[in-house]
C-alpha cells in the first residue's frame, strides 16, 4: 500500500481523492525535552552556573521511536493517558515542533481546532478577528470574504459581529472559533478532545459538521478520552504511553487494549485496597480472616468481572481456639452504599461443626447478575447464635463489573433478570 | 498545480533556516498585514480620539521636552528646535517601540506559535509594520511644525523613505537579536527598557551632537549606529539636503548587516523556541 503512493510521480493526479494515499507518516519519531533542573532566569546565574559547569538537564523523552501513518479520508483517533505524548505528537503534525530525531511528513493544510479562538484579539470586532483568525489559518482576505457570511451564520452572531469580542460571552467566543477553524476546510483537522462548546443545538451541528467533513474526505486526527466516540468515529487508532507506541490498528482493537491496560492499573490498586485496617474492621478475632480474595472461573484472583461470569469468594481464617459453628457471611453494596444482599453459612445450613486451626470457606456465585458499576464485599464470621462478633471486615474488597465488548442482553441499573422478549 | 494540493511539510527535508524562514514569511503576508492592521487598530481603540493619538502623542512629547530644553540648555541648532527634536524623537521612536514589541509579541504570541505553525518571525515583521505605519501618520504633525517654525523644505523630502527603511532594517534585525536573548533569558526583557534609556541619551536626540566635547563626539559617532540612521532620517526633514555617499554608507551597512545577523540567528534558533516558550 504504501510502496504503490510512493513510487507514484507527484503531479495533477496526486492531489485526486485516493484512499491508500498516506498524507501524515510519521518515521521512528522521537522528542527529548530537555528540562532545566533548576530554573535559570538571568544572565548573572547564567554565567556563574556555566562556569562552575552546574547546569544540568534532565532529559525526557516525550515520544520515542514512533512510527505511524495515516491515511487520506481516515478518522485517525490517538488514545492514551494524560501525558503520554498525544499533545506532543500533534504539534509534530501541525508543524509546531521539530522532531528530535527522526522525520515527519504531512500532505495538506492542517488547521488544528485545540483550544479554539486562541488566536482572537479581545479589542478587534468579531468581523476583524474572523480575518485575523483566518490568515493565521492561511487565508487571504479576499478568500475570507467568500467564507465571511456563512461563518456568521453557523456562529449565530449576526446581530454581534462588529461588536469588540471582549463584549462576548465565553458561549460566543467558542462558537466563533469554532465556526472559523471548521469553515477554512483544511486537509487535515486536529480535533484535541471532542468538543463540548456551547448549548446543546450548538454541539450537535458541530458535530454534524465534523461529518461533513468526513464525507467530504478531509483527514481527521482526534484526540479523545472518551473510549466510546473514538470506537464510534474513527476507523483506526494508536495507543500511546509514556511516549511509546503500543498499540495501533482498527480503533476497536486500540481501544480495547486501552481499557486492559486501565484494568491492569485499576486491579492492582484495588487489590492494595482490599486490606482492612482498623477503621473498618472490629471483632475479639477468636476466629481471624487472614485474606479474603475474588477468583473468577479459572480459579484466577481478579477484581474485575463481567455480568454472567462465575464469581468465587475465598475467604481464609485462622481459628485461634476452637470455636463450635461459627457463621461466616458476606454482604454485598454497590459503591454508592445500595446493600445487594447479605448471604452466610446459616441461612444456607451449612454447620461447619467444630474449627480450629486454619481452612478456607468458599462462596461461589455461579452466574453473576450484576451489571456494570463499583462494587464491595464486607466478610464477617460471628459465633453459633450470632451474638458476638469474631472479625468483621467492613467494605473491604471491592470489585467492578465491566461489560466493555462483551455481549450482554440487558444494560442500565443494577441487576440482569435475564427476561426473554418475544413477538407474537 | 493548485496550491493546497502543493502544500506538504517534510522535516527531513531543511534548506537554510533563515532562507525557509524567509520563504515562509512571504507566503504569510496576509497575516503580517491582518498583524499590522491589528495592532494599528486596537492600540488606541478604547480612547475617544482613537488613532489621532498617534498624532498627539509625539507632538506631546516634543512639546514638554521643547519648553524644557529650550529654558534650561538653549541649543543651538541650524533651524527651530521644536522640529530638530520631533525628527529625532520619531525615528528614535520607531526602533524603540519596534524592538520593544517584536520581543513581547514573540512573547505574547508564544501561546499561539504552541498550537499552530505561523512563520515565526510573522510578529516581529508585524511590529515593524505597525512602527512603520505609525512614523508615517507622524509626519502629519512633523511637516505642521516645519511649516511653523519656518524649517525650510527642500526636494530632499523625498529621500524620507530611504532612511525610514534603513530603520526598519536595523530595528527589525535588532528585535530579531532581543527576541532570541529574551526566550532563553526572560530577564532581558526588562533590561532592555534601561538599555533603550542609556542608548537614546547617548543618540543626538534631544541635542545637536556639536554641544559634545570632541572625544566623547568621537565615539558617539563611530560606535553609536543609531547615530547615523538619525542623522540621514534628520537630512531628508529637517537639514533638507541629501546624504553624501559617507554619509549613507555607512548606515546603509550597519542597518543590512544588523537585519542579516538578527535574521540568521533566530530562525537558526527558533526550531528550538517550541521547547521553551
Amino acid at each position: 500500500m504504501s510502496s504503490l503512493t510512493e513510487s507514484k510521480p507527484i503531479g495533477l493526479e496526486a492531489s485526486l481523492p485516493d484512499q491508500t494515499e498516506q498524507v501524515i507518516r510519521l518515521e521512528n519519531i522521537s522528542v527529548r525535552y530537555r528540562v532545566p533542573q533548576e530554573r535559570i532566569g538571568t544572565f548573572k546565574e547564567y554565567a556563574i552556573q556555566w562556569l562552575q559547569r552546574k547546569i544540568k538537564h534532565d532529559s525526557f523523552w516525550a515520544l520515542k521511536d514512533v512510527t505511524l501513518s495515516v491515511n487520506k479520508g481516515e478518522i485517525f483517533g490517538l488514545i492514551g493517558k494524560n501525558g503520554a505524548g498525544k499533545s506532543t505528537l500533534l504539534k509534530l503534525i501541525a508543524r509546531v515542533l521539530r522532531p528530535t530525531q527522526g522525520r515527519v511528513r504531512v500532505q495538506g493544510r492542517v488547521a488544528p481546532l485545540l483550544e479554539v479562538g486562541a488566536g482572537f484579539h479581545p479589542e478587534l470586532t468579531g468581523r476583524e478577528n474572523i480575518y485575523l483568525n483566518g490568515a493565521m489559518l492561511g487565508f487571504t482576505r479576499e478568500e475570507m470574504n467568500a467564507k465571511f457570511q456563512e461563518i456568521v451564520d453557523f456562529a449565530e452572531l449576526w446581530d454581534f459581529i462588529d461588536a469588540p469580542l471582549r463584549t462576548y460571552s465565553s458561549g460566543m467566543w467558542a462558537r466563533l472559533g469554532f465556526a472559523v477553524a471548521t469553515d477554512v476546510e483544511p486537509d487535515i483537522l486536529i480535533v484535541d478532545e471532542i468538543l463540548s462548546v456551547g448549548d446543546e443545538a450548538f454541539q450537535r451541528k458541530s458535530a454534524e459538521r465534523i461529518e461533513a467533513f468526513r464525507e467530504r474526505g478531509t483527514t481527521i486526527l482526534m484526540v479523545s478520552h472518551n473510549m466510546s466516540a473514538v470506537e464510534n468515529m474513527c476507523q483506526r487508532a494508536a495507543l500511546l504511553d509514556q511516549g511509546k507506541l503500543i498499540a495501533l490498528g482498527s480503533a476497536r482493537s486500540v481501544v480495547d487494549r486501552y481499557l486492559e491496560i486501565v484494568r491492569w492499573g485499576e486491579s492492582s490498586r484495588l487489590l492494595q485496597e482490599g486490606v482492612p485496617d482498623e477503621t473498618n474492621r472490629w471483632g475479639n478475632r477468636l476466629i481471624e480472616i487472614t485474606r479474603v480474595r475474588t477468583l473468577d472461573e479459572n480459579h484466577v484472583a481478579r477484581v474485575i468481572f463481567h455480568t454472567g461470569q462465575k464469581l468465587v469468594v475465598e475467604i481464609e481464617y485462622t481459628a485461634h481456639q476452637p470455636v463450635l459453628s461459627p457463621i461466616f457471611g458476606i454482604a454485598i453494596h454497590r459503591h454508592d452504599g445500595v446493600h445487594i444482599t447479605g448471604p452466610n453459612t446459616a441461612f444456607a445450613n451449612l454447620d461447619l461443626g467444630v474449627v480450629k486451626g486454619s481452612g478456607k470457606i468458599i462462596y461461589t456465585i455461579p452466574n453473576l447478575v450484576l451489571l456494570e458499576g463499583r462494587y464491595q464485599f464486607s466478610v464477617a464470621v460471628t459465633n453459633q447464635d450470632d451474638t458476638q462478633m469474631l472479625d468483621y471486615h467492613d467494605r473491604a474488597y471491592p470489585f467492578r463489573v465491566d461489560n466493555h465488548g462483551i455481549d450482554i442482553s440487558e444494560r442500565y441499573g443494577l441487576m440482569i433478570l435475564n427476561g426473554e422478549w418475544r413477538c407474537n | 498545480m493548485s496550491t493546497k494540493a502543493t502544500v506538504t511539510y517534510d522535516s527531513a527535508q531543511r534548506t537554510n533556516p533563515a532562507i525557509e524562514e524567509l520563504q515562509e514569511a512571504f507566503n504569510y503576508h496576509h497575516l503580517i498585514l491582518q498583524l499590522v492592521r491589528r495592532d494599528v487598530l486596537t492600540r488606541y481603540k478604547r480612547s475617544v480620539l482613537g488613532i489621532a493619538w498617534t498624532l498627539l502623542a509625539p507632538l506631546g512629547m516634543m512639546l514638554i521636552l521643547t519648553l524644557v530644553f529650550s529654558q534650561i540648555f538653549r541649543f543651538n541648532t541650524v533651524y527651530g528646535y521644536a522640529a530638530f527634536l520631533l525628527s529625532g524623537l520619531l525615528a528614535w521612536n520607531l526602533f524603540s517601540q519596534t524592538t520593544t514589541a517584536a520581543m513581547a509579541n514573540l512573547v505574547w504570541g508564544g501561546g499561539l506559535l504552541n498550537r499552530i505553525y505561523l512563520p515565526r518571525t510573522s510578529f516581529a515583521l508585524a511590529a515593524i509594520g505597525t512602527g512603520l505605519v505609525n512614523i508615517c501618520l507622524a509626519t502629519i504633525p512633523l511637516l505642521l511644525i516645519i511649516l511653523i517654525t519656518d524649517v525650510p523644505l527642500t526636494i530632499a523630502f523625498v529621500f524620507l523613505p530611504v532612511p525610514m527603511l534603513l530603520l526598519a532594517f536595523f530595528s527589525l534585525g535588532v528585535g530579531l537579536l532581543i527576541s532570541t536573548l529574551a526566550v532563553y533569558f526572560p530577564d532581558v526583557v526588562e533590561m532592555y527598557q534601561i538599555v533603550l534609556t542609556a542608548w537614546m541619551y547617548l543618540t543626538p536626540i534631544i541635542y545637536p551632537i556639536e554641544v559634545l566635547p570632541e572625544p566623547v563626539r568621537f565615539l558617539i559617532t563611530h560606535l553609536n549606529p543609531m547615530y547615523h540612521l538619525v542623522e540621514l532620517y534628520r537630512m531628508a526633514v529637517y537639514y533638507g539636503r541629501f546624504p553624501t555617499w559617507e554619509e549613507l554608507l555607512p548606515a546603509v551597512v550597519i542597518s543590512i548587516s544588523t537585519l542579516i545577523a538578527g535574521w540568521w540567528l533566530f530562525a537558526r534558533k527558533s526550531d528550538e523556541f517550541a521547547y521553551r516558550i
